[in-house]
């Protein structure tokens, strides 16, 4: 029996993309209708769609009104200028610092290859540890770094890092940052590797210093990585929540309630899954954007190399 | 011979001045990586009340395992409920992991294979949906997912979350599948489909037996995600006993009556089996994660 190429490639994808079908384009299109309904987890009647024997029900539409409703809400906009503030500095310390790291990971020196291996530690553990620990370094009793700075004479009094909105929300921004700039550095990393060298040999020549081959040589060559890095730390800063639940629960008030976070709290705390869908959606939509530029703009230009 | 001379300069043949920079600049990495992760092992053998002790010191006075033997049921303590749920915890989260893991490589690694060597229609736009699904917010999913695995039954069944899992696994394993088989020649395929193999025996005979790097990239990488993740299990297995151990550890953080030491005990355990995957592996993670990145 001889299947056509492209019979034969469905054969291969197929498994795959049922399993994708099933766990994501599903429920993808169950929140985005629940979104648009009166969802009342306590009532287990009305309309409903039989699949196999399985009751999913339907709820009642109601057009747009928990999207009006959602925006309606001064909450939904403070989360969103704090979202965006947020993900700017996320994206800035973590850009900055990864590709600082990358830098010194990038000369040669004793020791290179181990500080390699480490330089995953951070990036590998989960958000709960990596608040956790954070908590062992900032807590206003017990902090290490609070314990340093009085023991130094640097402070008067322990620092309440949490206490104040303001304080907390650069906190988080630099926690994440600390798990998330690794994967940045990585990406840095190699890219400097395929710079040829004869470019730096011929910017040494030409007498360049290592300031001026960063700019003129390495920056230039790494434009896409960088953009690269951007769109990819503006996805991960859009939709952190995990650390948001360890360190401060969206507060002191709702200082650090982000968009995901409201949409979390609302579906999953007050249980509204109408409007918590709703604000859930208004961030696919972002990240649907994210995607699109992140397809046209980078994977596009690495095309014709690979 | 000019290679280490150009690419950041040959350490020995540095300035004085500029090695001193550098290697303040290594050692401030070093720290900044490793320096809070060891800690959180300091603070998991100390006891509370030095931890809370001014002035204060960074090496502990007394050193103590007393933390893990609570946690691990060893000694009777005051919150053992609450810490004696790490074990089982941790034996839910390698089920789920394991389990999303197998799910992963066997799916995931065949559609990789397809994307990477077949031209074959709506190929282009398949490949968009999961770059797409790879950078969607997993928490839109799960609202769906709660209402449905109410009607199924799954939920607080592991079942459940090895479904739910596999919604943010899966396109990043055919991405890194795809990016790794790229990297084979495709002239490997060619001459076993002359030597009379069909495709599929190709792909399972040939091409699978030197994949290695990109199965153990693509599996480490769905292990440590499953094993790390918090959001999905906390919102979906909610009875005792039934989740995995990120949100027993961020459960015991809110309680006030256990010790810190104790949940740094936890923390550091629970994030061992990942840490040291990662660092074992990190070869061909890293190889994986940076082509599927960057490869369309």
């Amino acid at each position: 029996m001889k299947l056509s190429e492209s019979a034969l490639a469905w054969l291969f994808v197929g498994p795959a993309l049922l399993v994708i079908g099933v766990v994501v384009v599903f429920p993808l299109v169950y929140s985005l209708w629940l979104s648009f309904t009166d969802v009342n987890l306590l009532r287990a009647t009305g309309p409903a769609l039989e699949l196999w024997g399985m009751r999913v029900p339907l709820f009642h539409w109601i057009g747009a009104r928990n999207y009006t409703q959602v925006l309606a809400d001064p909450l939904y906009w403070d989360s969103l200028w704090r979202t965006l503030y947020f993900v700017a500095a996320f994206v800035a310390e973590a850009a900055l610092v990864g590709f600082g790291m990358a830098l010194v990971l990038n000369e040669r020196f004793p020791g290179r290859p181990l500080l390699r291996s480490l330089l995953l530690v951070p990036w590998s553990l989960s958000r709960i540890v990596v608040g956790l620990l954070w908590i062992g370094i900032l807590d206003f009793e017990f902090g290490a770094l609070n314990g340093l700075l009085l023991r130094a004479g640097l402070v008067d009094g322990a620092i309440a890092f949490f206490k104040e909105g303001w304080s907390a929300l650069n906190v988080l921004v630099s926690v994440y940052m600390w798990n998330q700039a690794p994967f940045a550095t990585l990406l840095f990393l190699a890219g400097m590797q395929s710079i040829s060298e004869d470019l730096y040999a011929a910017a040494e020549v030409d007498g360049a210093g290592y300031w001026r081959r960063l700019w003129f040589v390495t920056l230039p060559a790494l434009r896409p990585i960088v953009f690269l890095v951007l769109v990819l730390a503006t996805v991960n800063g859009f939709l952190m929540l995990d650390l948001i639940y360890v360190l401060t629960m969206g507060g002191p008030g709702y200082d650090t309630t982000t968009v995901s976070w409201h949409g979390f709290k609302t579906s999953f705390t007050f249980f509204k899954f109408g409007p918590g869908t709703a604000i859930l959606y208004t961030l696919t939509a972002l990240c649907l954007l994210l995607t699109v530029v992140y397809q046209r703009l980078i994977l596009a230009r690495f095309e014709p190399e690979a | 011979m000019t290679r280490a001379r150009y690419r950041g300069g040959n350490y020995r043949r540095r300035s004085a001045g500029s090695r001193i920079v550098l290697y303040v600049t290594v050692a401030a990495v070093a720290l900044w990586l490793v320096a809070p992760f060891g800690w959180l092992f300091v603070t998991s053998v100390s006891y509370q009340r030095n931890l809370l002790a001014r002035p204060f010191r960074l090496v502990p006075p007394e050193v103590t395992f007393d933390n893990y033997r609570m946690i691990l049921g060893l000694v009777r303590f005051h919150a053992e409920g609450q810490a004696g749920k790490i074990l089982a915890s941790m034996g839910n989260s390698l089920v789920v992991a394991l389990a999303v893991t197998g799910v992963n490589l066997v799916a995931g690694t065949t559609a990789g294979y397809a994307y990477a060597r077949f031209a074959f229609p709506l190929k282009t736009f398949s490949l968009f949906a999961l770059l797409f699904t790879r950078m969607l917010p997993t928490i839109v999913l799960i609202p769906a997912f709660f209402i449905v695995f109410r009607a199924l039954g799954l939920q607080n069944t592991l079942t459940g979350l090895v479904v739910a899992y596999c919604s943010f696994t899966l396109p990043f394993t055919v991405w890194i599948m795809k990016a790794y088989f790229e990297t084979i020649p495709a002239d490997l395929d060619k001459s076993a489909l002359v030597d009379g193999c069909n495709r599929f025996q190709a792909y399972c005979r040939v091409i699978l037996p030197v994949s290695g790097p990109g199965l153990v990239a693509g599996g480490a990488f769905t292990f440590m995600l499953c094993w790390n993740e918090f959001v999905v299990a906390q919102i979906l297995n909610t009875r005792p006993g039934t989740t995995t151990l990120p949100p027993v550890i961020a459960g015991m953080n809110g309680q006030i009556n256990i010790d810190y030491s104790v949940i740094a005990a936890s923390g550091f355990l629970g994030a061992l089996p990942a840490v040291l995957l990662v660092l074992v592996f990190q070869k061909y993670m890293v190889q994986g994660l940076t082509a599927g990145s960057v490869k369309g």
